[in-house]
C-alpha cells in the first residue's frame, strides 16, 4: 500500500517537493492514510491547539473548539459555527469601479463594473485573502462548502468525530 | 432483410431491459457480481488493456488518413468501442467528451427502431452531428459501425472528428452567427451513410455541395470509417479467441467495474457534502451585422452549480437557477452536458480504473428544463455550446478540487478549465479558391493553477486533455494569413500564490486575398467567465479584439521599421496603434464585421486560467522569473503580488526579498484598513437590491432566473431579506 511520511506530505502541501517526486505521487496509487497525516501536517503548522477536523481552504480549517465546531483561520481567528457560511463573518473589499478593478488587472481588458464585481473575502485579523468571488452586482454570496462532517468520519473514515 | 441479433430479445427490448436492470439492482445491466474479474483478474485486466490498445492504435492510424489540420495536428478525434446497447467499454485518448455523446447516438437509433428501418446490418455505416440525438455541436460529426459475430450484433465501433467547416451561416464549425438550428450548417441526423464498408456516393455528393471546404469533412469520414473497421476487426478477432459468451459478459463487467471504481474514487478522494460555485458569461451582439433581433441582443448568463456528494460516493450536479436558452448558438443539449461531465471525470477522478461509461453512470446531472442546459425547444442552435459548457465545467473542477483539498489530496486540486475562444474564417483563400476553416490553435489555453504549482501555460483545454496549438507553418498552409506574432499574454493567468497558466495571442497579416471573413466565438464580454480558488483571482477573460485595416505594414517592412507583434501591455493604446499606421479597430464581443483583405492585421487572444491562494504568498523568485520571461508585467508583480523587483547587473529582474516582505506587510495592513465587515456590506447593498439599481442585463438575468427557479428565488430573497419576485418581476403573481 502506498504511504508517505509526514515530512514528504508537508513539503507537498507547501509546494516544496521537487517536481519529479510530485509527479510520481500524482501518478501513483493514492495513499489511504493521507487524510489524518495531512491533518497532522496542518496541526503542526497552526499555533493553536484546537484539533483540526477538516481543512476547507488554503488557510481555513474546521476544528473542535470546546463543545463547538468552528471554522478557524490559520492565524486563530474564529469565523463561528462551521455549518454557517464563514464568509458572512469575514471582511470584504468589493472592486466595482474601473479604477479598483484596474489595480488587480493593470494590463488587461477588465470587466464592466455594471456587469461584474470582484469580491475579496479577508480574515479581519491577519488580512489573509481566503476567497475571491467574481459575480454580478447583487448576486448573493456563495456558501462554498457544507461538508457532511458526521457522515465523512462515520462512513468513510470509520472513526467517531 | 433484417439481421436479427441471435439473442431472443431485439436490441430495443434489450436496451429497455438493461435500463430496467440498472434501475432495479443499481448495477449496470443487473451485474451485481464481477464473476469474470474474480475468476481471473489478470485475464480481465489484460483484455481491457487490449481493447484500449485497439482504440489508441485505430485513432493514430486514422489521424494519418485525415486531411484536416484539426485532426492531424491538434488531434481533434476520439474513438471508442461499445456494447450492443451503446455503452462505452473502452476508448482512445483525444476529444473524450464525445465518448458518451456517441453512446447517446447509438441508443437513439435503437430506441427509434432503426432495426426495422433503415435496418442495422453488417457493413453499415451510420453518421450523426445532431446534438439533440447525441453530439455537442454541429462540427462534431460521428460515425459508428455495428460489430457482428456470426450474425449476432455484439457491439459497435465509433469515431468522432471535430470538422473545421460545417457549412453554416458563418464559415467554420462553431457557427457563431447561428441563432436557430437552420443556420448551423449541414446536419446528418442519425443517417445510414454507407453499406458494405463503403461510404455512399450520394452522401459524399451532399457533403461536397453543402460545405465550404468539403475535403476536410469527407476525408475525415474516410479516416473515421477506417478506424471503426480497424477496431471492429480487432474485436472480431478477439471474440474468436475468447468466445462470444465470454465477450458478451466481460464487456458488461468492464462497465460495471468502471461504475464501481468511480464511486470508490469519490469516496477515496473527496469529502461528502454540498459544494457550490458559479461563473458568468457575457454575450454582447447589439448592433453587430448579421444578428437578427429574435431576442435581446445582449445577455448576461449566470451559471450556478450545486454539487452534492453523498456517502455512497455518488456525485450529483444541479444547474438550477441558470438562464433560459436563447436565440444564439450557445445553447447545449443534455448530450453535450453529459459529455462535459464524462470528460471531466476521466481526467480528474477515473485515472486509475477502467475508463468507460461506468464512470458516467456513477453520477447524475440535474438539467432544468427550459434552460440553456436542456432547451425545451429542439430548433435552438448549439454550434457554440462550448461558450457556456467550458466555464460551467471549470466550476465543476473547482468544486471537486475543494473536495480534494479537504481530503488532503492537494496534488489533485486544480482551479479548472477556461473557455478557449475560436477564430473561424472563409472567403477567398491564398490560392484564389473559395474556402472555409476553423482555426484550432485554441486547443491550447492556459489551465487553472494547482494547489501546489502554477497552471500550465498554453497547454490545456477541458475537452481534450492532449492539448496542442499546432504548428504555425501548418496553419499558414490552410489560410490566407501569415503569422507576425504568437506570444504569451502577460498577466493572463489569474494571480495567486500559484498563478493560473498563461494564454497566448496571435497576430496575423492578411495575405493574398481580396475577401476574408473572420469571425470569433466563445469570448465572454464584460465579465470574466472563470474563477480563482482559495484566495486566487480569476483570469482576465473578457478580451476585446484589435485589428488594423489598410495597414502600412508593407511600407514599414520595406523601410526596416519596427512592427508590432502583439497588442502589448497598455490596455488603452495597443502596440499596433503605436507602431503601425492604418484604421485601428477595437471590437467587443464576437468579431463579426466586414470582410478583410490583404494588408489588414488581426489579432486574437486565448484565455488563461484562474489562480490559487493569496497572491501575497507568491514566491517572489518565481515572479521575477515570470517578469523576465514575459508572463507577468512589473506593474502587476508590484501592485498585485507585492513583489519589489530590482535589476541585476545585466538588467534582469531580481526579487528584493526584504523589501518584498516589508511591502506585503504594508499591503495586508492596507487591506484591513480598506475592508469592511461583510454584514455591513450586506446592509448597505440591500438598498441597491431593493431598488433593483442594476444594469438592464443584470436585472433581466435575475428576472429570468427567478422565473425558472423557485430555489433561486428563495435563496436570493433569504440572502438579502427581500422579496425577489416583487423587485425583479413587478406585476407578476406572487
Ligand atoms: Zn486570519
Amino acid at each position: 500500500m502506498t504511504s508517505y511520511s509526514k515530512e514528504v506530505l508537508g513539503d507537498l502541501a507547501a509546494g516544496k517537493l521537487p517536481w519529479p517526486q510530485t509527479r510520481r505521487i500524482m501518478s501513483a496509487y493514492k495513499d489511504d492514510d493521507r487524510f489524518f497525516k495531512m491533518v497532522a501536517v496542518y496541526q503542526d503548522r497552526v499555533a493553536w491547539k484546537d484539533p483540526i477536523l477538516l481543512p476547507v481552504s488554503d488557510h481555513l480549517f474546521i476544528c473542535q473548539s470546546g463543545d463547538e465546531r468552528i471554522t478557524r483561520c490559520e492565524c486563530g481567528h474564529s469565523f463561528g459555527d462551521y455549518r454557517k457560511n464563514w464568509k458572512l463573518k469575514a471582511a470584504i473589499i468589493v472592486r466595482n469601479t474601473e479604477e479598483a478593478l484596474r489595480e488587480i488587472y493593470p494590463n488587461s481588458d477588465i470587466p464592466d463594473p455594471q456587469w461584474m464585481e470582484i469580491r475579496e473575502f479577508i480574515c479581519p485579523e491577519c488580512g489573509t485573502m481566503h476567497e475571491v468571488e467574481a459575480a454580478a452586482p447583487g448576486y448573493p454570496i456563495v456558501h462554498d462548502f457544507e461538508p457532511d462532517l458526521e457522515g465523512f468520519y462515520r462512513e468513510w473514515l470509520g472513526k467517531p468525530l | 432483410m433484417l439481421d436479427k441479433p441471435a439473442s431472443a430479445l431485439r436490441l430495443r427490448e434489450r436496451l429497455i431491459e438493461s435500463e430496467r436492470l440498472m434501475e432495479e439492482t443499481g448495477c449496470y445491466d443487473g451485474i451485481t457480481e464481477l464473476h469474470l474479474r474474480n475468476q481471473d483478474p489478470l485475464k480481465f485486466e489484460t483484455l481491457h488493456t487490449k481493447l484500449r490498445a485497439y482504440c489508441v492504435s485505430a485513432r493514430e492510424m486514422a489521424r494519418r488518413i485525415s486531411a484536416s489540420p484539426g485532426v492531424r495536428e491538434v488531434g481533434e478525434m476520439v474513438v471508442a468501442i461499445y456494447t450492443p446497447e451503446g455503452d462505452a467499454i473502452a476508448l482512445s485518448n483525444g476529444i473524450m467528451v464525445h465518448v458518451h455523446t456517441m453512446s447517446r447516438f447509438i441508443k437513439w437509433m435503437i430506441k427509434n427502431n432503426y432495426e426495422e428501418n433503415p435496418q442495422i446490418r453488417e457493413g453499415d455505416i451510420f453518421a450523426n452531428n445532431d446534438a439533440f440525438i447525441g453530439t455537442v455541436q454541429v462540427p462534431d460529426v460521428m460515425d459508428v459501425v455495428p460489430i457482428f459475430h456470426e450474425g449476432t450484433l455484439v457491439g459497435w465501433a465509433g469515431a468522432v472528428c471535430h470538422e473545421l467547416e460545417a457549412g453554416g451561416i458563418t464559415p467554420g464549425g462553431d457557427v457563431c452567427l447561428a441563432q436557430e438550428r437552420f443556420t448551423e450548417g449541414l446536419f446528418v441526423c442519425a443517417e445510414k451513410i454507407g453499406e458494405n464498408d463503403e461510404i455512399r456516393r450520394d452522401y459524399v455528393i451532399r457533403c461536397e455541395r453543402n460545405l465550404r471546404m468539403p475535403i476536410y469533412w469527407v476525408l475525415d469520414e474516410k479516416a473515421k470509417v477506417a478506424s471503426c473497421i480497424d477496431m471492429r476487426e480487432s474485436v472480431k478477432q478477439l471474440i474468436s479467441e475468447i468466445g462470444l459468451d465470454y465477450w458478451m459478459k466481460v464487456s458488461k463487467e468492464f462497465i460495471e467495474e468502471g461504475r464501481r471504481a468511480q464511486l470508490a474514487r469519490t469516496r477515496q478522494l473527496t469529502v461528502p457534502g454540498i459544494y457550490r460555485g458559479h461563473t458568468f458569461y457575457g454575450h454582447v451582439t447589439a448592433g453587430k451585422p448579421g444578428f437578427q433581433l429574435l431576442g435581446d441582443p445582449d445577455w448576461l448568463y449566470n451559471i450556478p452549480i450545486e454539487m452534492e456528494i453523498t456517502t455512497d460516493g455518488k456525485i450529483t450536479m444541479d444547474f438550477e437557477g441558470t438562464q433560459p436558452w436563447g436565440y444564439h448558438s450557445m445553447n447545449c443539449t443534455p448530450a453535450g452536458m453529459d459529455g462535459g461531465m464524462f470528460v471531466t471525470l476521466t481526467q480528474h477522478m477515473n485515472f486509475e480504473g477502467l475508463v468507460n461509461d461506468g464512470a458516467w453512470m456513477a453520477t447524475e446531472l440535474k438539467l432544468p428544463h427550459g434552460t440553456w442546459t436542456n432547451p425545451d425547444n429542439e430548433m435552438v442552435a448549439t454550434a457554440t455550446s462550448w461558450a457556456l459548457l467550458l466555464p460551467a465545467y471549470g466550476v465543476f473542477q473547482r468544486l471537486l478540487s475543494r473536495g480534494f483539498v479537504a481530503r488532503g489530496f492537494v496534488e489533485e486540486a486544480f482551479v479548472g478549465q477556461v473557455n478557449s475562444p475560436m477564430i473561424e474564417m472563409g472567403g477567398e483563400s491564398q490560392y484564389g479558391t473559395p474556402f472555409g476553416m476553423a482555426h484550432f490553435e485554441c486547443a491550447a489555453a492556459g489551465s487553472g493553477a494547482l494547489a501546489i504549482a502554477d497552471g500550465l501555460d498554453t497547454a490545456y483545454v477541458g475537452w481534450n486533455p492532449e492539448s496542442d496549438m499546432g504548428n504555425i507553418e501548418v496553419w499558414e498552409q490552410s489560410m490566407p494569413m501569415v503569422y507576425i506574432g504568437r506570444s504569451i499574454v502577460p498577466n493572463s493567468g489569474g494571480a495567486g500564490k500559484y498563478r493560473g497558466g498563461c494564454s497566448f495571442v496571435s497576430t496575423w497579416l492578411i495575405n493574398k486575398t481580396s475577401h476574408l471573413r473572420l469571425h470569433t466565438s466563445e469570448h465572454s464580454s464584460r465579465v470574466f467567465d472563470n474563477g480563482g480558488m482559495c484566495g486566487g483571482y480569476p483570469a482576465p477573460t473578457c478580451q476585446k479584439h484589435r485589428a488594423v485595416r489598410n495597414s502600412n505594414i508593407h511600407e514599414l517592412a520595406a523601410k526596416g521599421e519596427p512592427l508590432a507583434h502583439a497588442p502589448g501591455i497598455d490596455p488603452h493604446v495597443s502596440d499596433y496603434e503605436k507602431n503601425i499606421g492604418g484604421d485601428h479597430v477595437l471590437v467587443e464581443g464576437p468579431y463579426i464585421t466586414l470582410p478583410h483583405k490583404s494588408g489588414d492585421i488581426f489579432s486574437h487572444s486565448y484565455n488563461g486560467g484562474g489562480g490559487y491562494g493569496d497572491a501575497l504568498e507568491r514566491d517572489p523568485i518565481k515572479s521575477a522569473w515570470d517578469v523576465e520571461n514575459g508572463y507577468l508585467t512589473r506593474e502587476a508583480a508590484t501592485q498585485v503580488f507585492g513583489i519589489v523587483l530590482k535589476d541585476d547587473a545585466d538588467g534582469y529582474p531580481l526579487a528584493d526579498i526584504d523589501a518584498t516582505v516589508e511591502r506585503r506587510a504594508a499591503m495586508r495592513k492596507q487591506r484591513l484598513a480598506k475592508a469592511i465587515p461583510v454584514s455591513d456590506w450586506i446592509d448597505a447593498e440591500r438598498s441597491r437590491v431593493e431598488k433593483a439599481d442594476f444594469a438592464p442585463e443584470v436585472k433581466k438575468m435575475y428576472a429570468s432566473a427567478i422565473k425558472l427557479s423557485s430555489r433561486f428565488t428563495k435563496d436570493f430573497s433569504e440572502f438579502w431579506t427581500v422579496d425577489a419576485k416583487s423587485i425583479f418581476m413587478p406585476g407578476a403573481k406572487p
